[in-house]
C-alpha cells in the first residue's frame, strides 16, 4: 500500500474534478451530518427543557421533606441556619395544604367549578430566589410580601387557553374570588391576583398564598412542609446534600431533583432510545449515500483503475484512494455541518425555541452528540467507500480497461 | 534473451471456448525493437497481454529477464509490472486530473522515490519525448499525439526492461503516428530500449528491427 500515492490521486481528483458535483456532494454530506445531530439535539433539548422546568418551577435542585410520618420539618434552628448557610444556595420553605378550591362565578350556588389542589404558602423574597414562577405570570401579578387575601393560581387550576386539565375553575379571571377549603376544616375566600403558566403541569396545578397569612391561620411559625433548595453554582447536588446533612438535617428526606422526576425520567429514557434508533437509521442512510457516491465514481473511473493497475499500482493503494475520497467528503461534511449547527441553527432555536407541552425547547448540541455523530459518519463513510472500491479493484486489468 | 515463451496457450472460457493462442514459442533479445503483426483476431493483443503480465495464460511458460513469471501471484505481478515493464495503450490512457508531469512521476512515486528524484526524472524524460514545454498541461490541453507521448514517457520513467505498445498509433493522425514511431526508434537506438509493438499497419515494418507474424493464434514465417 502506498498512502502517499493514494492521497496524491484523491487530492488531484478533488482539485481538478467537476466542481458542481463536488459542491453537491459536500452539500449532501452537510445535510446528512445535520440530520444525524438534529434529532438527537432536539431530544436532548426536550430532556434538558423538562429538567430545567423541574428545577426552576417545581423542586429546585434539592427538596427537603419531613421525616417519615411527620407533617412538618420541625427542626426550627436548622431551618433558620439555612438563611446564612451559604451564598451558593437559596432556600424557600413552604407550607403545603391540601385543599378544595371552588369558584362560583354568579355567586348563586349553581354551576360551581371546584377541584382538589394543593395551596402552598411562600415567603415571596425567598421564593423569588429559588423558583422562576414569578417570571411566568401569564395574567395579573405575582404575590407581594404584604398581600392578604390574595392568591395566585396555576394555569391548570384556572382553566382557559393553555390549560390541559379537564377539571379546572372554568377560565377564572384575575380579580375574581375563590373559596379555599383547607383539609383541616377552615374555609377562606381569596382574590385571584395572578395566573401563572410555567409549562410544568405539576407546578401549574398549584396555588400560592403568602406565608405569614398561613402561619397565623395554622398557628405555626418557622416550620415548613418542604424546603426547596436552589444551588447557584456548578457544585453538584450530592455534595450539597452531604453539607445539608452535616448542617443538621439528619433524619429529613433530602432528594436531588432528578430522583423526583419519576414519569419524566421514564420519558427521558424513551426519548434517548428513540434518538439512538433514529441515529442508527441516519448512519445507515449516510453509509448508503456514500456508497452510491463512491460507486458512481468507481464506475466512471473503471478504465482508469485498470490503467493504474497496469502500471503497477496495488489494489490496496487504489482502494485507499477511494476511502480517502469518502473520508474527505465525510470530514468536510462534519466540519461545515458543525459550524452551521453551532453558529446558525443552535442560536436560531435558542432565540426562537419550540413550544413543547413540557416546556420551551431549543436544540442542545452537546460535544457528546457531535462526537458520536462524527464518528458514526466517518465509520459509515469508510464502509461506504471501501465496499465499491474493493469490488472495482478486484476486477482484472483487462476487464477494467476493455470492459 | 530478455523474453522467451514456451508453448503459450490462451483459451477464453465461455459457452464456446475461444482459442486465442495455440502454442506460441518465441524469443526476443535485449535491445530489439520487434513488431507483432497479423490480421485482426490473430491473437496479437492477447499475446502482448500475456507477455506484459496483464493476463494469465491457460498454459505454457513466460520467462522475462531470466525469471519464470508465469505463476507469479497478483502482488508479484504488480511489483514486476511497476519495476520491469512499461505499457503504451492504443488509446490515450491518461488520468484526466493529472498534468503531464504528474502522470509521468506517478509510477516513480509508487516505487517510493522522493519528490526531488521523481520531479527531476519526469521532467527529463518529458523533455526527451519533446514535451519540455508542456509539463503542467492536463490531457484535455494536449493533442492526441502529445497525450500518447506522455503515455510513452510514463511507460519509460521506471527504466523498464521491456516497453510494450499495443497499437500505439491507431488513434492518431498520420503525422502524429510517424512522430511516435520515430520516437520509439530513437529510444531503441539511443537508449537500447527493448520494445515490443503490436501493429496492424504493414507500413510500420520499416520502423522495426524484426516482425513476429501471428495468424490464428500461431506464429507464421513471413
Amino acid at each position: 500500500m502506498n498512502a502517499k500515492a493514494s492521497l496524491f490521486l484523491v487530492i488531484r481528483t478533488i482539485k481538478r474534478g467537476n466542481k458542481s458535483s463536488l459542491i453537491m456532494i459536500l452539500f449532501m454530506m452537510i445535510l446528512i451530518f445535520i440530520n444525524l445531530i438534529f434529532l438527537s439535539s432536539v431530544f436532548a433539548g426536550i430532556i434538558e427543557g423538562a429538567n430545567k422546568e423541574a428545577i426552576n418551577n417545581q423542586y429546585g435542585n434539592i427538596l427537603i421533606e419531613p421525616e417519615i410520618d411527620e407533617k412538618y420539618i420541625t427542626n426550627v434552628k436548622v431551618i433558620k441556619k439555612l438563611d446564612n448557610f451559604s451564598d451558593e444556595i437559596s432556600v424557600s420553605p413552604r407550607y403545603v395544604n391540601n385543599t378544595v378550591i371552588s369558584f362560583d362565578q354568579k355567586k348563586d350556588g349553581k354551576n360551581v367549578e371546584s377541584g382538589k389542589w394543593p395551596v402552598e404558602s411562600i415567603d415571596v423574597y425567598k421564593e423569588k430566589s429559588v423558583t422562576d414562577i414569578y417570571k411566568n405570570m401569564s395574567v395579573g401579578e405575582y404575590l407581594s410580601p404584604g398581600d392578604e387575601g390574595k392568591i395566585i393560581i396555576g394555569r391548570e387550576i384556572a382553566g382557559g387557553e393553555g390549560s390541559n386539565s379537564t377539571n379546572n375553575l372554568g377560565n377564572i379571571k384575575v380579580g375574581q374570588e375563590v373559596d379555599v377549603n383547607f383539609n383541616n376544616g377552615p374555609k377562606r375566600t381569596y382574590t385571584v391576583k395572578g395566573i401563572f403558566d410555567t409549562k410544568n403541569s405539576s407546578a401549574d396545578s398549584t396555588a400560592f398564598v403568602n406565608q405569614k397569612e398561613i402561619e397565623s391561620f395554622l398557628g405555626v411559625h418557622g416550620l415548613a412542609s418542604k424546603i426547596l433548595v436552589r444551588i447557584n453554582d456548578e457544585v453538584d447536588e450530592a455534595t450539597y446534600i452531604e453539607r445539608l446533612r452535616d448542617l443538621g438535617f439528619k433524619n429529613e428526606k433530602l432528594s436531588p431533583w432528578y430522583e423526583l422526576m419519576g414519569m419524566t425520567e421514564d420519558a427521558n429514557k424513551s426519548f434517548a432510545m428513540v434518538s439512538a434508533i433514529l441515529s442508527v437509521i441516519g448512519t445507515i442512510v449516510a453509509g448508503i449515500t456514500v456508497f452510491i457516491i463512491i460507486f458512481v465514481s468507481v464506475v466512471n473511473k473503471r478504465k482508469q483503475i485498470g490503467i493504474l493497475k497496469a502500471i503497477g499500482m496495488k489494489k490496496s493503494t487504489i482502494i485507499l484512494s477511494f476511502i480517502f475520497q469518502a473520508l474527505f467528503y465525510a470530514v468536510i461534511g462534519i466540519i461545515l455541518g458543525t459550524l452551521l449547527s453551532l453558529l446558525i441553527i443552535e442560536p436560531y432555536f435558542q432565540a426562537y425555541p419550540m413550544d413543547f407541552p413540557m416546556g420551551w425547547v431549543s436544540l442542545k448540541i452537546s460535544t457528546q452528540i457531535l462526537l458520536i455523530s462524527s464518528v458514526s459518519l466517518i465509520i459509515a463513510s469508510f464502509i461506504g467507500g471501501f465496499v465499491p472500491a474493493f469490488k472495482a479493484a478486484k476486477e482484472t486489468i483487462l476487464e477494467a480497461i476493455f470492459g | 534473451m530478455i523474453i522467451s515463451t514456451k508453448d503459450l496457450i490462451k483459451t477464453y472460457k465461455g459457452l464456446v471456448p475461444t482459442k486465442a493462442l495455440r502454442g506460441v514459442s518465441l524469443g526476443i533479445e535485449k535491445g530489439e525493437f520487434v513488431g507483432l503483426m497479423g490480421p485482426s483476431g490473430s491473437g496479437k493483443s492477447t499475446l502482448l497481454h500475456q507477455l506484459g503480465l496483464l493476463d494469465s495464460p491457460s498454459s505454457g511458460q513466460i520467462i522475462i529477464d531470466g525469471k519464470e513469471v508465469t505463476n507469479y501471484s497478483e502482488k508479484e505481478k504488480s511489483d514486476f509490472r511497476l519495476n520491469k515493464l512499461g505499457y503504451v495503450f492504443q488509446f490515450q490512457a491518461l488520468l484526466p486530473e493529472l498534468t503531464a508531469i504528474e502522470s509521468v512521476y506517478l509510477p516513480l512515486m509508487l516505487t517510493g522515490a522522493n519528490k526531488k528524484v521523481y520531479m527531476e526524472k519526469a521532467t527529463k524524460i518529458l523533455e526527451e519525448v519533446g514535451l519540455g514545454e508542456r509539463l503542467h498541461h492536463l490531457p484535455k490541453e494536449l493533442s492526441g499525439g502529445e497525450q500518447q507521448r506522455v503515455s510513452i514517457a510514463r511507460a519509460l520513467v521506471n527504466d523498464p526492461d521491456v516497453l510494450f505498445a499495443d497499437e500505439p498509433t491507431s488513434s492518431l493522425d498520420t503525422e502524429s503516428s510517424l512522430s511516435v514511431l520515430k520516437l520509439f526508434r530513437r529510444l531503441n537506438n539511443d537508449l537500447g530500449q527493448t520494445i515490443l509493438m503490436v501493429t496492424h499497419e504493414l507500413s510500420h515494418k520499416e520502423h522495426v528491427d524484426r516482425v513476429i507474424w501471428l495468424e490464428d493464434g500461431k506464429l507464421k514465417k513471413k
